[in-house]
């Protein structure tokens, strides 16, 4: 019988409960009290209740090293775990509920705004405290045990499950977008979702959940070969790379019809994090040179843009011209902001070239906040407003055709999108893209094989920086005016993170950072308020869970690869045992006594 | 070849301290073209100082390092590899998560030269340089026969066994298309088997690729076997210089390796 580790189900399940506080205490439950995903009785702030038992359960159940030793746990001891842990977690709430209740929530809310009468009487499920916590224990216990069971059980069992369960939770939390496009596309959507509640209708989530778990059998019973079949065919014959590729775009062209002007809107945020994405992987990912003040791109690609089609400066009266302006077409800017942004990386690389990891980051940063109080300062208020900015930025109009129009903008940024996806894919697999991988390797040995390292961080930042002043002269048509507010040094970070969270190097994975970082948040407005919350949570459980970014690039998985840490210390060991045995005069030398004597 | 030199490799009078310590001090020594010469010595005689000094990765601090006659010092180490020097390291780096044939590929990037816009435009001549860059890695890696071949090229570098990655180290500095060719310890951590057949390649080296080689080894069998001249080191003077027999039986020599009692 497999041994249930109690002690460790225990601690996970105050490790759960302080968590479930928090959310509860940040107001993330309550929030998400009335967003139903199913019917009436489902709703996101009761998923969120029982999320931390049952990712606790899951977790307590996961395999674990004793001596050595790896220990997979049984359903049964998965089970119990789960349980236990999951029980400890809603137990620990329930006192802290219960304390709350005693003390008064309402002198709470000093501290803890969110901290309610209504988020008790939710997390109670408005039964009193007493009838509450009961009800809590035993959904806890539930969920634990499910927790638990997901993790040990029957995976030709639990997988279908998973996937049925997470299509029915993420349609569930689509439902502003999805109803939409059905409807464009002459679908009427009431089947799915309930007109009344918006929320997807019983037999919706039900149908949902058969389908996407009959999917999911289905694939997995092709068996192995017909997977890697299916796989090669996809990769390898042109005819269905050309297929594939052909209705990728038909879908991104069609989707702005689909989805209407708002969230046409979050579609061309994306796309500008996209770019700011890719810039920024030229210089992190391929170069290796850690960027934290990439904002400065964005700036000087959103002010040069301004600049350069004539936008005139906010002022308390109205507006006046700027000190330095010209009336450009935006086809022709672009182009010169790209080039003179590509200058400004070379300004900006030259007096970092010495630095390394580290220091790199820290003065990067520094120069990123150089960029933002430049733009407020009184100096430049001539020429780029100081905090009253910009206003008038080009809308790149064609023939009266403008690209403010949300879903027009879209089609812009596509196409700079596409651009720069093709610039950095023959960029990663020239010559210099080589170049630019040995020298994050191994700087030092790079330059010793030929690679001259300062030409190569010098174009790493200027290729970037070209990229993503896109970006920013982007958003300048996008929003067409400007103020400092919008080159907050929370852009670099958010642009690192939509590269990290997709996997440092790889192209798909920008692409899937800013959907997930920027299209999410935007199309669930209700997190917007929570958004630095969810972007750590992200980060943290992606360093831990996948190391290597949702779509990783090959070469980073295997840098991450366990097998390189068992074989790089299977070397050391054995240069070690070289390096002492050279050490010893006699050992090598002795062979040779003879002769020198 | 230029007039006027005729070491193809010359150290006058280098000096490298690192605090009070002297790695170097009031070292001479040369190259001639097509010589395979040997540097010994203890550990910490300056060996592998000497190599850092002569590649650029360390700048002497007294003295001159002439290559074909011409002053590096001061040079960085991707313009010297591009005059001619190639080396490996003491301990194996390789670009670990690159494959095989990448690494190799690296080596040729000093004899090409296509750009942005050739990587972007990806115009014939490009295509044309890529595939030579490619044919170029692929001939240096099969110098050392079945042992780089085939499937090996398209794995990464750190899956490798440990003496196939010291090949690939010199696989990668061939690629070069280098004049000299410095190897630091190239046996270290080889089986008796796997150093034998150390020993012709080096040979092979200079034969049929016509390269003047520079080894640093401690293995006294590749010494022999190799060495047109073996220049010993020791507290980073040259303390012998000479023929293998000259060196080996050399009082000093034998002193600094055995210490005062055994050599007495």
């Amino acid at each position: 019988m497999d041994p249930i580790p109690v002690r460790s189900a225990v601690r996970a399940g105050v490790v759960g409960s302080l968590v479930l506080v928090y959310v509860a205490l940040v107001g993330l439950i309550e929030r998400f009290a009335d967003l139903k995903l199913v019917g009436e009785q489902v709703t996101l702030g009761r998923l969120l209740l029982f999320l931390p038992p049952f990712a606790v359960a899951y977790v307590v159940a996961r395999p674990r090293v004793v001596a050595g030793e790896r220990r997979v746990a049984g359903p049964r001891a998965g089970l119990v775990a789960g349980a236990v842990s999951g029980v400890v977690t809603s137990a620990v709430f329930g006192v802290a509920v219960v304390l709350a209740d005693r003390f008064d929530v309402v002198r709470i809310r000093h501290v803890f705004i969110a901290a309610t009468p209504g988020l008790i009487d939710f997390v109670t499920f408005e039964r009193g405290v007493v009838v509450g916590i009961m009800i809590l224990l035993v959904l806890g216990l539930a969920s634990g045990a499910l927790g638990g069971l997901a993790k040990t059980g029957d995976r030709r069992l639990t997988r279908p499950l998973a996937a049925g369960v997470s299509t029915v939770i993420l349609l569930g939390l689509l439902q502003r977008i999805v109803p939409i496009a059905m409807q464009e596309l002459g679908i009427e959507p009431d089947f799915l979702y309930s007109p009344r509640t918006r929320s997807l209708t019983w037999g919706g989530a039900i149908g949902l959940l058969v389908l996407a778990a009959g999917a999911d059998v289905l694939w997995n019973r092709s068996g192995p070969e017909t997977q890697r079949r299916i796989r090669a065919t996809m990769i390898e014959q042109p005819a269905a790379r050309v297929g594939i590729l052909l209705i990728v775009l038909a879908v991104l062209v069609a989707l702005p019809l689909l989805l209407g002007s708002v969230i046409s809107q979050v579609l061309g945020s994306v796309m500008i994090f996209v770019l700011l994405g890719l810039g920024l992987n030229i210089v992190v990912g391929y170069a290796g040179l850690l960027d934290l003040g990439y904002v400065a791109f964005y700036a000087f690609g959103a002010y040069m843009m301004a600049l350069l089609t004539g936008a005139t400066l906010n002022t308390t009266t109205g507006s006046s011209a700027a000190a330095f302006s010209l009336d450009l077409n935006f086809f022709i800017a672009i182009w010169l902001v790209v080039v003179l942004a590509a200058g400004v990386g070379l300004l900006i690389g030259a007096p970092v070239l010495r630095l390394r990891g580290d220091y790199l980051a820290i003065v990067t940063l520094g120069l990123g906040e150089i960029v933002r109080v430049l733009t407020e300062s009184r100096w430049l208020q001539p020429l780029v407003g100081g905090p009253q900015g910009m206003r008038g930025v080009t809308d790149a109009a064609i023939a009266g055709y403008s690209f403010r129009n949300p879903q027009h903008f879209y089609y812009l940024a596509l196409a700079f999108v596409l651009l720069a996806v093709f610039v950095s894919w023959r960029l990663a697999a020239s010559r210099i893209g080589r170049a630019w991988n040995a020298m994050r390797e191994d700087e030092q040995v790079a330059d010793a094989m030929g690679v001259g390292t300062t030409r190569y961080k010098l174009l790493a930042f200027a290729m970037g920086g070209a990229v993503g002043s896109l970006g920013g002269a982007l958003f300048a048509v996008q929003i067409g005016s400007l103020t400092p507010a919008s080159f907050q040094i929370l852009v670099s970070i958010t642009a690192l993170a939509v590269v990290i969270l997709g996997g440092l190097g790889s192209i798909p994975g920008v692409v899937a950072g800013a959907v997930v970082l920027i299209g999410l948040p935007g199309l669930l407005r209700e997190f917007e308020e929570f958004r630095l919350l969810i972007y750590g949570a992200v980060l943290v459980a992606i360093m831990v869970l996948r190391p290597q970014g949702l779509l990783p690039n090959v070469r980073r998985m295997r840098e991450l690869h366990e097998e390189e840490e068992a074989q790089d210390e299977w070397v050391h060991r054995f240069a070690d045992e070289a390096a002492a045995a050279a050490a010893v005069p006699g050992g090598t030398l002795g062979v040779e006594e003879e002769d020198l004597t | 070849m230029s007039v006027g030199w005729s070491h193809l490799l010359e150290l006058r009078n280098v000096a490298k301290h690192f605090g009070g310590l002297y790695a170097l001090s009031g070292l001479d020594m040369h190259v001639d073209p097509g010589e395979i010469v040997s540097v010994i010595g203890p550990n910490g005689a300056g060996k592998s100082t000497m190599f850092n000094v002569v590649t650029g990765l360390y700048g002497p601090d007294e003295g001159d390092v002439l290559f074909e006659g011409q002053s590096i010092v001061g040079f960085a180490p991707n313009r010297i590899t591009r005059m001619g020097i190639a080396r490996t390291f003491q301990t194996v780096h390789l670009f670990p998560n690159m494959t095989v044939l990448e690494n190799a590929m690296v080596g040729q990037h000093t004899r090409s030269s296509s750009g942005v816009f050739g990587a972007i435009l990806r115009p014939p001549g490009t295509r044309r340089e890529e595939e030579r860059i490619r044919e170029r890695a692929k001939g240096s890696l099969e110098f050392f026969g079945s042992r780089l071949a085939g499937y090996r090229q398209e794995q990464p570098a750190f899956s490798l066994s440990y003496a196939n990655r010291r090949r690939l180290e010199m696989a990668r500095a061939l690629a070069t298309d280098p004049v000299l060719l410095m190897l630091d310890e190239p046996t270290a951590g080889m089986n008796p088997r796997e150093t034998i057949e150390l020993r012709d390649h080096i040979v092979r080296m200079r034969d049929q690729l016509g390269l003047t080689v520079l080894v640093i080894e401690h293995d006294m069998r590749v010494v022999k076997g190799v060495s047109d001249r073996v220049v010993a080191l020791d507290y980073g003077r040259k303390i012998a210089e000479g023929s293998y027999q000259d060196v080996a039986s050399n009082p000093q020599v034998i002193e600094a390796y055995l210490g005062t009692k055994a050599a007495g």
